[in-house]
């Protein structure tokens, strides 16, 4: 060994040590981490934990409440453990939690996003044979290729435009617009008073996703009712469609022109509730979820909601149910998942949440409780006159996150409309042609 | 050398070797033949398909992109975390009173977890964030940016990030390599006549090349395999102006492409060879020894 190699070796030593205790200190917390686990599913009678995956967008969400999983876990001894996912990871993180059988025992997923992302029928249990099923209400919202697949006690679907601060809308004399025009007045207005006309939390891409969402389906429902049939045969392209682009260019002039929060790429979504709670912005682009989040906050917020105004007498935009629970078929702990479905399914607990979150109930045996303000208003001026338009997400077969990307793009400078939907149509082509539809 | 045979037996490298090919050697492999087939999600039967998956590699625009961010980062932290934990380890290895606890100041980023950097940075690079009221209130206010959500900008960020967290490592290693450099050169050199500028290029640096090729190498591949830094601060945003190769593979997985991802895998792991190899036979080349 001559003293060059020596050195060299020494050296490399010492750098070894260096990353050896840092490896050991990882490697400590981890092994702590698997000893606790390991007690917890060793004692069988005792305390078992299931693990309940759940996008930390999500974290709202009435089946993760903490006093709802303490008074399940004081009746039945089974603890159940969050994994917040983040939010723009939720896919990614679960399709590879599912394909290393590191499966959590629940997870709470969009049942049309569960079919395109985590493939429904391989990766779920079937739950048509639980005691609960025989109540539900509405199977369809809860089911794919004529099975339950998942679970809730609401049949609302979320509607999706212009979230607005009524009060805001009041003191400055302003009434809903009908039209583009008219909705830059009303931002025009709002920033003269001192307040941000609209908040764009764009740092999660999918927000951007709302303003098209919308509009594209009511274009389509319009003017082109097969549109999106051809364009999932292959027969159009979604760059083929001039007012696309026009939709896509409204919602980046209305950030050009200053009506939105400063730093929009910074901002994300969970920063939404206390924006609204701070009357700091009077308007956003999102689903009434956000209403009633704000609402559970402060009772004393009126907040409305009103179509994507791009032209004249735009249709509300109506999103499938989101947020069932999920079982995997391969969760651990199965049988104390399936106990925790039925404890939320119980008469009692499901009222209390049908209860507080205002939900059109789901179970024949939980009344539907006297609808807040915000969605009586929804049922009666766009529900009951059908004034409702299924928004893109419906009709999308493949994963939506390129197009997220790509929308956010925009608004960095990368991409115009135009390039936009040229780009997501090459990705488009690919992962239909990947999923192997016809025509591609 | 004898002794040492006779005391350790090759047989003991066995357990070592067959965790090594249980986790790194047989993984590999198996990775190789997967990038030449469709394995996808959605699909039970896995299928042959040639060179398709690398096709299709060099034809998307957003993969070019990632090659490009990588190797931007790769060289940026190269450079900047060798010499600034050259310049630490000088520094420190001077009679300072403060010098242990400085020590231990700058290496203390490398051991936090990249996700707490995030959470702290973060807030700091936003755009009202502390980093450009610093700026403005020093009257550097044309240096202000959009850290993190400027396309042009963003990837050299998160290389500064890096650069941040990863010096003082850098510097511990240096340090390690100094102390074996005996005193004698510097005496003499003084009584010679030789200032610090012509003692360092001459005595510390030569004598320094085991370890800078070390270090060289350390932050060569960790750069080219550079995930995590890009993952909590930007996800590969906006858009996807700061996806690097290691992003990518993440997003292939996620479009259900596994395939696909693994085929750049593959190709990541050939570039760093390729960069790498010919790097480390010639700086081999270029050490002296005392």
């Amino acid at each position: 060994m001559n003293k060059t190699t020596r050195k060299a070796s020494a050296v490399l030593l010492a750098g070894m040590m260096a990353v050896s205790l840092a490896a050991c200190g990882s490697g400590n917390s981890k092994s702590d981490s698997s000893a606790a686990s390991g007690n917890n599913s060793s004692g069988s009678g005792g305390n078992v934990k299931i693990e309940l995956a759940i996008s930390k967008s999500s974290q709202d969400s009435a089946f993760v409440q903490q006093d709802l999983l303490d008074a399940f876990e004081k009746e039945t001894g089974i603890k159940v453990n969050l994994q917040l996912l983040p939010a723009e990871q939720t896919a990614t993180v679960l399709q590879t939690k599912l394909a290393v059988d590191e499966t959590p025992d629940i997870i709470q997923y969009n049942l049309a996003s569960a079919t395109t992302d985590l493939n429904l029928e391989r990766n779920f249990e079937i739950l048509d044979n639980e005691p609960w099923v025989s109540r539900i209400l509405n199977k369809d919202v809860l089911s794919a290729y004529g099975h339950v697949y998942s679970f809730h006690v609401s049949q609302d679907t979320g509607m999706q435009g212009v979230v607005y601060n009524k009060d805001i809308f009041e003191q400055l004399g302003l009434s809903i617009p009908k039209n583009y025009d008219e909705f830059l007045a009303v931002c025009e207005k709002i920033k003269e008073a001192g307040i941000t006309p609209v908040f764009m939390p764009y740092k999660d891409n999918w927000a951007a996703n709302v303003w098209p969402a919308a509009a594209f389906a009511d274009y389509a429902d319009k003017n082109d009712p097969t549109l999106f049939d051809d364009i999932n045969s292959n027969k159009k392209k979604w760059s083929d469609v001039p007012e696309f682009q026009t939709i896509l260019q409204q919602q980046y002039d209305i950030y050009k022109k200053g009506y939105t929060n400063a730093d929009i790429l910074s901002d994300s979504y969970d920063m939404a509730v206390g924006k609204f709670l701070n009357k700091e912005v009077a308007m956003m682009f999102m689903g009434d979820w956000l209403i009633q989040d704000v609402v559970t906050k402060d009772p004393n917020m009126h907040l409305g909601l009103f179509p994507i105004p791009y032209t004249d007498d735009a249709k509300l935009g109506a999103s499938p149910l989101g947020g069932q629970l999920f079982i995997p078929k391969k969760a651990k702990h199965m049988e104390e998942a399936k106990k925790f479905l039925d404890y939320i399914a119980s008469k009692d607990v499901a009222q209390k949440i049908v209860n507080e979150q205002k939900y059109v109930s789901n179970l024949n045996d939980v009344q539907t409780p006297e609808l807040p303000e915000y969605k009586q208003e929804i049922v009666d001026n766009y529900i009951t006159p059908k004034k409702t338009v299924l928004t893109t997400d419906a009709y999308m077969l493949v994963d939506r996150s390129e197009l997220y990307r790509l929308l956010q793009d925009e608004f960095a400078g990368g991409q115009d409309p135009k390039g936009v939907l040229s780009a997501w149509d090459d990705k488009f082509q690919q992962l239909m042609k990947d999923k192997g539809i016809e025509g591609f | 050398m004898k002794i040492s045979r006779k005391l350790y037996s090759y047989y003991l490298a066995w357990p070592a070797l067959l965790i090594y090919s249980v986790f790194f050697v047989i993984p590999a492999i198996a990775g190789l033949y997967y990038s030449f087939t469709d394995w996808r999600l959605d699909r039970t039967a896995i299928k042959f398909i040639g060179w398709d998956n690398f096709e299709r590699i060099f034809t998307d625009k957003t993969l070019l992109l990632a090659i490009k961010n990588t190797l931007i980062f790769a060289i940026a932290t190269v450079i900047g975390k060798n010499l600034i934990g050259i310049a630490l380890a000088v520094g420190l290895n001077m009679r300072l009173k403060t010098r242990n606890i400085l020590r231990a100041i700058f290496y203390s980023p490398s051991i936090l977890s990249i996700l707490v950097i995030s959470i702290v940075f973060t807030p700091m690079l936003r755009a009202d964030g502390t980093i450009n009221r610093i700026l403005d209130a020093v009257g550097l206010h044309f240096l202000s940016q959009n850290w993190l959500t400027n396309p042009s900008v963003v990837i050299w960020t998160i290389a500064l990030v890096s650069i941040w967290q990863q010096a003082g490592f850098q510097m511990a290693i240096y340090l390690a390599g100094l102390q074996s450099i005996s005193k004698e050169y510097y005496e003499a050199a003084t009584i010679d006549g030789a200032g610090a500028w012509r003692s360092f290029r001459s005595i510390t640096l030569p004598l320094l090349l085991p370890a800078l090729n070390i270090n060289l190498m350390l932050t060569l591949i960790g750069g080219l395999k550079v995930f995590s830094e890009v993952f909590v601060l930007t996800g590969g945003g906006p858009g996807n102006s700061s996806q690097v190769v290691g992003t990518i593979i993440l997003r292939s997985f996620g479009e259900g492409s596994w395939g696909l991802g693994t085929a750049v895998n593959t190709l990541l792991f050939a570039a760093v060879t390729v960069i790498a190899i010919p790097l480390l036979i010639f700086m081999r080349r270029k050490e002296v020894s005392e």
